[in-house]
């Protein structure tokens, strides 16, 4: 290269990449001035998901293959032909010239492959987010996008245009074209979505291994949740920057897919304007979208399909808290809060009606020198007549495998809906009661039959030191239930699973390991395992009065109406209490059925002289 | 003498205020009425029409809207003059502010949310709930007279109040009102109950559910309603299906009654619409299923088809 060519190379190097780092500055101030809050709590996980969804691409993939593949060969490329631009530059730079050594003629070879990968996927990508426009990427095709997409197909083009000999003059020209676009590329990078080439790596890696992490407030230190734009903590502030817009978080929220104004994609793109156009003192609730706070059922759907390891929800209940601790919670909590407050539980109910159920069921309290489990009930096992027939048919099946068990003499509300919901002082004053309780009976191993006690208890209450062996009924029954052969294919039934059950605890196998052992063949609808399509009733929705939009659990039960199968089960009693509200909505023909319920049911006609045979005693 | 403290709003009597007044009556002493605001003139010629000995107005500007500051004051000047044994009102929102207040200015007793009370010596013992209603303490008020009562809405029913023959005579009482200095500022009333149908206040209820079938079968419960006197209302279904409007959904996501009769016409009696309907005082339940959960928490209950049992009620109620 000639000296002036070298010196003209070493200008525009400078002015693109002071470009990029003005840009990038602006953004890492806003990193820097926010609350930390990064962990790598869980090195193992981190590392695995680190390798799964950057390296393997599994989230871009998972959905949409075929979208999924176009963009792991760009990845790839990017990936490959990162020592190539490196030593491109270096020559450009007049550092060292590597470009003639017989080691870079074969890496190029080697990269040819690459290169027609990257074009076959970007063209293909072009395409979609040009001709074909899915909804979740946004009413207007993107300008930028497109430009981008020509800019690596002119970059991939310019390389292989090398490996012809050209004529110097042409040849100099290539080499300018190339180095430009990759410096303008770079240069437009900070300012738009493709800034996730960048942070994703980071954002996935410090993901929360676990699903709307949202660690208890500190009230000594007079936390009180997210109140305005500069409360976003720094894994949220990197998580704005990151968002790829590519709606797979939209296209999955059961909220935005019935019509909700809540769309998990433009609260990150909110969050993003908000803190480039120097909003810090904004409140969050006046930059979002009205009402959509509130909207959220806490599925986890949006968290878990994001690629880019976005985490949404200790963003949504963060800021439920920021409200919360200003009496500002949505009116039908009011007397949720106040039945927890006075009763303990969330239906306002006095703790006889389980008195009453623990008598009638024959349960006796609790003895760590007596018993194995202990069986919490919760605040529908304990009231609701419906899962107590759940409850009783998982005593049958627990006493006819000789499984000894008990029941706390008291029990609260596990402080779900209060968690969710983000009344953070409420469910502390309920988790510090109940895992006093679990002490003093010394439980270790519990059961429930319900996927929100599942969560908060053995998971949520280890933040306070609890650590409990918790296992939820379908798991613990599939494993007692291993040895006992299976029966003859009978009828088939459809299964939803509970978000709190498929996507937070990912026990999608369990309950239907359980279903072929007593012959039911399940009919899978649409959304399920572990991405389910929520029933409506998280995060305190089940008591929200009127739902902007199609009613979720009517969504939910059209879908797996949809399947044809004459049977639901269910797994979670606020499913089943949401569902059969939409069965008897739509006064559709189809059976309900709890699946603890149904596995006794099938068991006991199987072998009917069994000593847990016997009518269901309401 | 027991004077009874009414309450008006814009000119309209809280008809709360109809039952200490029974209870006023039903102790066999005379009873005044006093009712404060401002033009409450068509107000004291209401009440007039109750067998009581006379209605007390105070008129003036500064209690045109409730404050505390300035109830207080007129009420100590009406109980100055008047010297009652016993002061009652009911125990409505307003009650809460001003009658403990009124109680400790004058350093008097009171028991506040009594429903009844029953001859002690040569006085009275009032009852009032305890517990949520587990229990009923007698209580005994001791300590120079006047002693203050307020009770519960709903512990009398309305039609037990003995009307006069005549109307009796409406005093206007002059109070000093001017320096007085009045801390509260009255702002635009709200409605706590955000509906156009106001479930909470009804004292009957026929409540639908899936049971009904079809939309068309809405108006046999509507019949009975009406034969009733009882306000229509559902459970979530009825309400998402579009058969009734949403005002008059019951449960967990609708309001929370509390009336005198509830009866419930093919609901099976998921806990979401229990726990909107379980305080009332005596539940009646019609369903089909004999193990439908309502029958739980039923005083009443018939295992049978609605569709007979509703217009033969109809048809009892009306002849």
């Amino acid at each position: 290269m000639a000296t002036w060519e070298i010196w003209l190379f070493r200008l525009v190097f400078v002015a693109f990449v002071g470009w990029f780092l003005a840009q990038m500055a602006t953004r890492y101030t806003l990193f820097m001035a926010a609350k930390d809050n990064l962990s790598l709590e869980d090195l193992p996980a981190r590392v695995g998901r680190f390798v799964r969804e950057v390296v393997f691409q599994s989230k871009v993939i998972a959905a949409k293959p075929l979208v999924g593949l176009g963009h792991l060969a760009v990845f790839w490329g990017f990936v490959a032909f990162g020592l190539y631009t490196m030593v491109e530059f270096l020559h450009g730079l007049g550092i060292v010239d590597l470009t003639e050594a017989r080691l870079f003629h074969y890496y190029k070879l080697l990269l040819v492959p690459f290169a027609l990968a990257v074009l076959v996927g970007i063209t293909g990508l072009a395409i979609r987010r040009g001709i074909l426009r899915p909804k979740a990427l946004g009413d207007h095709v993107s300008k930028e996008s497109i430009l981008i997409a020509f800019f690596i197909m002119t970059l991939m083009l310019t390389f292989l245009w090398t490996l012809r000999g050209l004529p110097h003059g042409l040849e100099r020209a290539n080499w300018w074209v190339h180095m430009v676009v990759l410096l303008t590329f770079m240069g437009l990078i900070p300012n738009s979505k493709h800034l996730h080439l960048v942070l994703s790596p980071l954002t996935v890696f410090l993901k929360s291994p676990v699903l709307a992490n949202l660690p208890n407030l500190d009230f000594e230190k007079e936390e009180v949740g997210l109140e305005a734009v500069k409360d976003l903590p720094r894994k949220q502030v990197l998580d704005a920057f990151t968002c790829v817009e590519c709606g797979r978080c939209q296209e999955n929220c059961p909220a935005f897919g019935t019509g909700k104004p809540l769309n998990p994609k433009r609260v990150i793109l909110q969050n993003e304007q908000a803190l480039l156009g120097g909003k810090a003192d904004q409140k969050l609730v006046e930059l979002y979208d009205e009402g959509i706070l509130w909207q959220c059922t806490t599925c986890g759907a949006c968290e878990n399909q994001c690629p880019v390891g976005i985490e949404h929800l200790p963003v949504i209940i963060g800021a439920r808290r920021g409200l919360v601790s200003n009496g500002e919670a949505a009116d039908y909590l009011g007397p949720v809060y106040n039945n927890l407050e006075r009763r303990g539980n969330i239906w306002g109910l006095l703790y006889d009606q389980r008195e009453k159920f623990v008598k009638s069921a024959g349960l006796e309290v609790f003895d760590a020198a007596k018993h194995e489990y202990l069986v919490w009930l919760g605040c529908a096992g304990a009231f609701e007549a419906d899962f107590q027939k759940s409850l009783r048919a998982l005593f049958d099946i627990l006493r006819s495998k000789g499984v000894t068990f008990g029941v706390l003499a008291k029990e609260r509300c596990t402080g779900d809906i209060a968690k969710r919901s983000g009344n953070e002082y409420m469910f502390q004053e309920l988790a510090t009661q109940n895992i006093e309780e679990f002490k003093n009976a010394k439980a270790t191993k519990i059961i429930t039959s319900c996927p929100h006690c599942l969560k908060t208890i053995g998971l949520d209450y280890q933040a306070f030191g609890f650590h409990a062996d918790v296992v939820h009924s379908s798991v613990l029954v599939a494993r007692l239930l291993a040895d006992t052969p299976a029966q003859s294919a009978g009828e088939t039934v459809t299964f939803h699973d509970p978000c709190y059950l498929g996507r937070y605890a990912t026990h999608d196998e369990e309950p239907r390991a359980l279903l072929a052992r007593v012959g039911a063949t399940v009919i899978e609808p649409v959304r399920n395992r572990q991405n389910p399509f929520c029933c409506g009733a998280g995060g305190g929705l089940l008591f929200e009065e009127h739902e902007p939009g199609k009613r979720i659990s009517q969504e939910r039960f059209e879908q797996l109406q949809a399947t044809g199968a004459g049977k639901i089960v269910m797994a979670c009693p606020f499913c089943s209490i949401m569902l059969k509200g939409a069965q008897a909505s739509a006064n559709a023909p189809v059976e309900m059925v709890d699946l603890m319920t149904y596995v006794d049911g099938k068991l006991k006609a199987r072998s009917p002289g069994s000593p847990g045979a016997r009518a269901d005693v309401m | 003498m027991i004077l009874v403290i009414a309450e008006q709003r814009d000119g309209k009597l809280n008809r709360a205020s109809w039952e200490p007044i029974i209870a006023a009556q039903q102790t066999g002493d005379p009873v005044k009425v006093v009712v404060l605001g401002q033009g409450i003139g068509p107000v004291a010629a209401e009440l007039a029409t109750a067998a009581v000995t006379e209605v007390i107005t105070v008129e003036d500007a500064t209690l045109a809207s409730y404050t505390a500051d300035a109830c207080v004051h007129a009420l100590v000047a009406v109980i100055a003059a008047e010297q009652p044994s016993l002061v009652f009102a009911s125990h409505t929102y307003q009650a809460r502010d001003f009658a403990t207040k009124l109680a400790a200015r004058l350093d008097r007793a009171i028991v506040t949310d009594a429903v009844a009370s029953k001859p002690h010596g040569s006085g009275l013992a009032f009852a009032r709930p305890m517990f949520q209603a587990k229990l009923y303490a007698d209580v005994v008020l001791q300590g120079p007279e006047p002693h203050f009562v307020s009770y519960q809405v709903g512990s009398f029913r309305v039609d037990a109040l003995q009307k006069g023959t005549a109307p009796a005579p409406v005093r206007a009482m002059a109070v000093d009102m001017s320096g007085l200095a009045i801390r509260q500022k009255p702002e635009a009333p709200f409605r706590e109950a955000k509906q156009a149908v106001d479930l909470t206040q009804a004292e009957r209820i026929v409540s639908v559910g899936r049971g009904i079938k079809t939309p068309e079968n809405i108006d046999i419960a509507r019949q009975l309603a009406e034969a009733m006197h009882a306000e229509l209302s559902a459970s979530r279904p009825i309400c998402d299906a579009g058969w009734l409007p949403f005002e008059r959904q019951v449960g967990s996501s609708g309001q929370t009654v509390a009336p005198k009769l509830y009866l419930a016409l093919g609901i099976s009696g998921a806990i979401q619409h229990v726990v909107g309907m379980k305080g009332a005082r005596t539940i009646v339940a019609i369903n089909k299923d004999a193990d439908a959960p309502i029958f739980e928490i039923a005083d009443y209950g018939i295992a049978g088809d609605l569709f007979e049992i509703a217009p033969a009620m109809i048809e009892a109620l009306k002849g």
